[in-house]
């Protein structure tokens, strides 16, 4: 693959198999979950979708002007995705679990491991890691997200978007996100940028995997 | 076996595979290629890389591999062809170029196939299990098909809106002519191991579980006839040209094609990939099956469409 994004998806392509090979993801988007374990991943998901803004914050402010571009589309990003977690827990509480319990739950080690990751990669490494982390985030949505979706909302009997509506709303939104992450993705032309985002998205598709593997 | 061919036979089977399985027959001087993708037997980037790797390492020692004979380690599907979870990701993000680059991975390896005649080696494709588009496409490049009797092959592409773009034009046109290249690439339906010998696309159809022994017959009988066998595939190639340039040019508009995808097309798509998922859970019904539902669906709207508000039928039937 010739372009920069194009390396991004040959080069954490391993990483997405490995992750879309999960038993227990396999069958979530085969024939959805019990209602528990979805409760278990919504309140692992929360955690991942509150920290979402201020690890883009973090990156944001540290993008070079060379970069200046990069960091624009992050502020619009960022205006995007506000408020979004608070989708989850209407989800969480559409399907059970009042807020003041999923505001109260505490992350697996997993979902501390990629959000822990996720700052200190944009802090210490390259601020471009976002785009890694983006990258995974918006695969998983756009190309798992929609049968998931429609096997949760099969298996729950669940009456419209009512429990789904995080997964289904950004299974759209983060198909058109994916085309305008390419965009930018081929507006960087630096290396260290480079194997920082291939390490970003090859962590964040590991993390993310093994959240959904150990959901109890 | 001299002991440079000794050496060149440990040199192929050394490499380290995931998604191959390698094993020497020394008495045909056979090489089977097995290929296991987990969870979805279908054309990634890694298994395509390591196909590619097997190849080359074959074309590095001329005269060791007679034949090379592929088939699948997946119970019931011999290869279900594109990575779909891919082709959603790439189409989503509009990149025609990774497209063209996946693409011209799997003309690569056909192409290898379609000239294996000049490195001397003579192609077997077994298929025990179901072929769907670049799975189908793959086999067609074989010399040889065989194809166990429970067999379901076809280019389910059409069905979202896209057509198989890695030689199934070109090798289903050589095999059958272009009515049969038609009717399979246009229709999207699916064919069974007879209706595809009928059609001259596979060579032998053997009762489910017999393609193991069918194929080593097959293998004795052309081995005392290699050289002979090869030149006459040779001129084949020559008689009835299939060129690089025009399955790089098909793949191009495949790529452009499906970056057009609509959001209803890659929901099928999203469709099939979760029905893959199922079998491999072990649900009774899998990708053929949803195929077959696609299928049916896109009949009634067509059905549906023919009978419309204004048309005479309608009124008729009001």
């Amino acid at each position: 693959m010739s372009s920069p994004f194009g390396d991004l998806v040959l080069r954490t392509d391993e990483a997405r198999r490995q992750f879309d090979s999960q038993p227990v993801l396999l069958d979530a988007v085969a024939n959805g979950m019990s209602v528990e374990r979805y409760r278990a991943f919504l309140l692992e998901l929360y955690h991942v979708v509150w920290h979402f803004n201020p690890i883009t914050a973090a990156a944001a402010c540290r993008i070079p002007d060379s970069l200046r571009e990069v960091r624009y589309f992050l502020y619009e990003h960022m205006h995007e995705e506000m408020g979004h977690e608070l989708w989850v827990l209407n989800d969480l509480e559409a399907v059970g679990v009042p807020r003041a319990v999923a505001e109260a739950h505490r992350p697996g080690p997993y979902t501390l491991g990629m959000t822990g990751y996720n700052y200190w990669t944009v802090e210490h490494r390259h601020p471009a890691a976002v785009l890694g982390m983006l990258y995974t985030l918006e695969v998983v949505a756009s190309v798992y997200g929609g049968p998931f979706s429609s096997a949760m909302r099969e298996s729950l009997l669940l009456d419209g978007d009512n429990g789904i509506s995080f997964i289904s709303s950004h299974t759209t939104m983060d198909s058109e996100h994916i085309a305008d992450l390419r965009e930018i993705v081929n507006k960087i032309n630096d290396p260290v940028a480079m194997e920082a985002m291939v390490e970003a998205a090859e962590l964040n598709f590991h993390h993310f995997g093994r959240l959904f593997a150990t959901l109890p | 076996m001299t002991p440079s061919d000794q050496r060149a036979i440990e040199a192929i089977l050394g490499r380290p595979y995931r998604t191959l399985r390698l094993e020497w027959n020394a008495e045909l001087a056979m090489l089977r290629v097995r290929t296991g993708v987990r969870p979805i037997q279908c054309y990634t980037l890694a298994a395509m890389t390591e196909l590619q790797f097997c190849f080359d390492d074959v074309a590095s020692y001329p005269g060791v591999v007679r034949h090379l004979v592929m088939s699948s380690d997946v119970p019931s599907v011999f290869n279900f062809g594109g990575d779909l979870a891919l082709f959603v990701l790439l189409a989503r993000a509009g990149d025609v170029d990774s497209l063209r680059m996946y693409g011209r991975k799997c003309i690569d390896l056909i192409w290898w196939m379609e000239t294996a005649d000049s490195r001397g080696v003579h192609t077997v494709a077994m298929l025990q299990g179901d072929a769907l588009g670049g799975g189908l496409e793959a086999a067609l490049s074989f010399h040889k098909i065989i194809a166990e009797r429970n067999v379901q092959a076809g280019f389910p592409e059409v069905l979202f809106n896209l057509f198989p773009g890695m030689g199934a034009w070109n090798f289903t046109i050589r095999k059958s002519g272009f009515a049969v290249a038609n009717d399979m690439v246009l229709s999207g339906r699916l064919y069974s191991a007879e209706e595809l010998l009928q059609r001259g696309l596979v060579d032998m159809v053997v009762d489910t579980g017999e393609g193991e022994a069918a194929m080593l017959q097959l293998v004795r009988g052309v081995d005392p006839r290699h050289r002979g066998t090869l030149a006459a595939l040779k001129a084949r190639r020559i008689a009835a040209r299939i060129d690089y340039a025009d399955l790089e040019r098909i793949v191009d508009d495949w790529a452009h094609s499906a970056v057009q995808l609509t959001d209803r097309d890659l929901r099928l798509m999203e469709r099939l990939a979760r029905a893959q998922v199922r079998k491999v859970g072990g649900a009774d019904d899998g990708a053929i099956e949803e195929i077959k539902r696609i299928e049916l669906e896109a009949a009634w709207q067509a059905a549906g469409s023919r009978i419309g508000p204004s048309s005479p039928t309608t009124q008729s039937l009001n």
